[in-house]
């Protein structure tokens, strides 16, 4: 308790080095979030100043309007939202059956999610493109949703697969003897201790599809059903002049995700924890 | 409860434990790995993406690649990238974690200094891509005004295949330390309190307590990490390209953005399939071999 209060020079030292290297880091950010209010002129001769002569509120009317914020939003909020929820059903479920149950079908599902996880959709895209023709899911939400989701899978089951093997295995004995059965031992036992590895998979995986650019160029009309992302670089990605009206647009459009992690940390740090380091 | 009983309860809870694997197995059967039996399949085949009839060609595709224009060019940009972020990645978020985790010490909230670095993480590759490449413009870019404030000179980021390559790198790198260090930072308060006291007491500096325990007991995380940011950084597709635009001409294409140009703007699905496949080999090769290094240093330490 004593060191707590003790402060070196060394302490002092250390704090000033991270102090700047946070500053660093943090540099490029604060730049944009500066920059979204003032005019190109104003970005480019003073970086890192905001003025009142300088402050402008008018890119963000202009960034909604250009690049169709509200449909756009809209969409990729439908894609991530029921994206998201088959990912969490699906792999609860099998990270359940995988953690809880022996035998080789059980191990040998496990490595293949694990493989499956290193394979880049980019790598797949033309025939994923060519297979959502055949099925007639080419263009559709649905189609888009269904991609995003068998995508996330692996990665999602990886992650409840490790938090739920930390569980102690008395927990579903006891539930066993009271006379359970195993889908009942699962939603009613360990249902309600995922909430940790749940967040956690809901900002990697849902992150991931927010961001997501490829797929959703890819397999759908950008006019029909535009997404944020597809939007941001249609607009401010080729070019770009109007620069305040680019940061902006990324500033709207990445808002959402730093909320939910802001609200969700707690949880996320908890399931990276058990889920990541000890699985 | 007698035995027979028992036995009787293991097998229903086995067989419906195999159920419970068929909703994920169905999603990844039909969009995941029938697409990656497809890419192997056209990567033989000389089909351009529209016409429905392709024909077999064995292995000329595979064949030809070498004689790709800039083929060197891409595999060396593709690997240094890879390296160079993982280097950078893990040597930062680790001397970052080390500095956050001193218990008690210093007066910067730890949660928050945390939140604030994971940020980068959360934005998407094309928003990073088009900052960065804002922030990188040879008159305008606000990374020359900085050196030319501290009295450097300008440094063309974008048009020279060297410095282009690096640009990258750090860019990429600052998305990554967040995720790293929140896994380092895990690791660090996974270890005991206890072991270190031992050490102080027997005489150990900072410097030896560092290498022989913290750096050893450390080896989980410092496996998970490379292998992630390993494999993140092949995967990479926007943050690159729209960083650089493969700029000059097309030499800092990484190999993610071949696959592309040659499904979208070349129209050589077969050529760009066999791209694809030597891609994902790359990185299960890579990502094995980090496995079997680190796991094996991770067993010597215990």
């Amino acid at each position: 308790m004593n060191e707590k209060k003790k402060v070196t020079p060394a302490v002092i030292i250390e704090e000033f080095i991270l102090f700047i290297f946070t500053i660093v880091i943090l540099s490029p950010v604060l730049y944009m979030l500066l920059g979204a209010f003032k005019k190109r002129s104003d970005i480019v001769k003073h970086p890192f100043q905001l003025t009142k002569e300088m402050f402008i509120l008018e890119n963000f009317p202009k960034a909604v309007k250009n690049m169709n914020f509200w449909k756009a939003l809209t969409y990729t909020a439908i894609i991530t939202v029921v994206s998201l929820l088959i990912v969490i059903i699906v792999s609860s479920i099998a990270g359940f059956a995988i953690a809880r149950a022996k035998g080789r079908l059980f191990s040998a599902f496990y490595g293949a999610t694990v493989s499956i996880m290193v394979i880049p959709f980019i790598s797949c895209l033309i025939p994923c493109i060519a297979q959502a023709t055949r099925l007639n899911i080419y263009n559709t939400l649905w189609g888009c949703i269904a991609y995003e989701a068998a995508w996330n899978i692996p990665m999602a089951v990886f992650l409840y697969t490790g938090f739920m093997r930390a569980l102690p295995g008395e927990l579903q004995d006891a539930a066993y003897i009271d006379g359970c059965s195993t889908f009942k031992v699962y939603s009613t036992v360990f249902l309600p201790l995922l909430a940790p590895v749940t967040a956690t998979t809901a900002i990697r995986c849902g992150v991931g599809m927010w961001n997501d650019y490829i797929l959703a160029k890819c397999m759908l009309n950008h006019v029909k059903y535009p997404t944020l992302m597809v939007a941001i670089y249609a607009f401010f990605g080729d070019r770009v002049n109007e620069y305040g009206l680019a940061f902006a647009g990324i500033i709207l459009a990445s808002l959402p995700m730093i909320i939910i992690y802001i609200a969700l940390q707690k949880y996320f740090i908890k399931g990276i924890v058990a889920g990541a380091v000890k699985g | 409860m007698n035995r027979k009983k028992l036995v009787g309860l293991e097998r229903t809870h086995t067989r419906t434990c195999r159920i419970m694997l068929i909703p994920a197995f169905i999603l990844c059967f039909a969009f995941v790995i029938i697409p990656l039996i497809d890419v192997v399949r056209y990567s033989f085949t000389d089909w351009d993406g529209i016409q429905p009839q392709m024909a077999f060609v064995g292995f000329e595709n595979y064949r030809n690649l070498p004689q790709m224009e800039g083929f060197k060019d891409m595999l060396v940009a593709t690997f240094t990238f890879a390296i160079g972020m993982t280097v950078i990645t893990i040597l930062v978020s680790f001397i970052t974690a080390l500095a956050l985790d001193k218990k008690g010490r210093g007066r910067m909230p730890r949660n928050l200094v945390r939140a604030l670095w994971f940020i980068p993480s959360l934005l998407s590759g094309t928003v990073v891509g088009i900052l960065w490449h804002i922030m990188y413009n040879y008159h305008n870019g606000v990374v020359n005004t900085v050196l030319k404030t501290v009295g450097l000179k300008s440094v063309n980021w974008l048009e020279t295949y060297v410095v282009t390559n690096i640009a990258i790198i750090v860019a990429a790198a600052w998305v990554q330390i967040g995720m790293c260090i929140i896994i380092f930072m895990a690791g660090l308060q996974g270890i005991s309190a206890d072991i270190y006291e031992a050490a102080t007491i027997d005489g150990a500096t900072d410097r030896q307590q560092l290498w022989s325990i913290t750096v050893p007991m450390m080896a989980p995380s410092i496996t998970i990490n490379v292998i992630t940011t390993t494999i993140g950084a092949f995967k990479a597709y926007e943050l690159p390209y729209f960083i650089s635009k493969g700029m000059p001409g097309y030499t800092t294409l990484l190999l993610t953005g071949r696959i592309s140009f040659y499904a979208f703007k070349a129209g050589k699905y077969g050529y760009g399939s066999a791209l694809a496949v030597i891609l994902v080999l790359i990185i299960a090769l890579f990502s094995l071999l980090e496995l079997l290094i680190l796991r094996k240093r991770e067993d010597i330490y215990g």
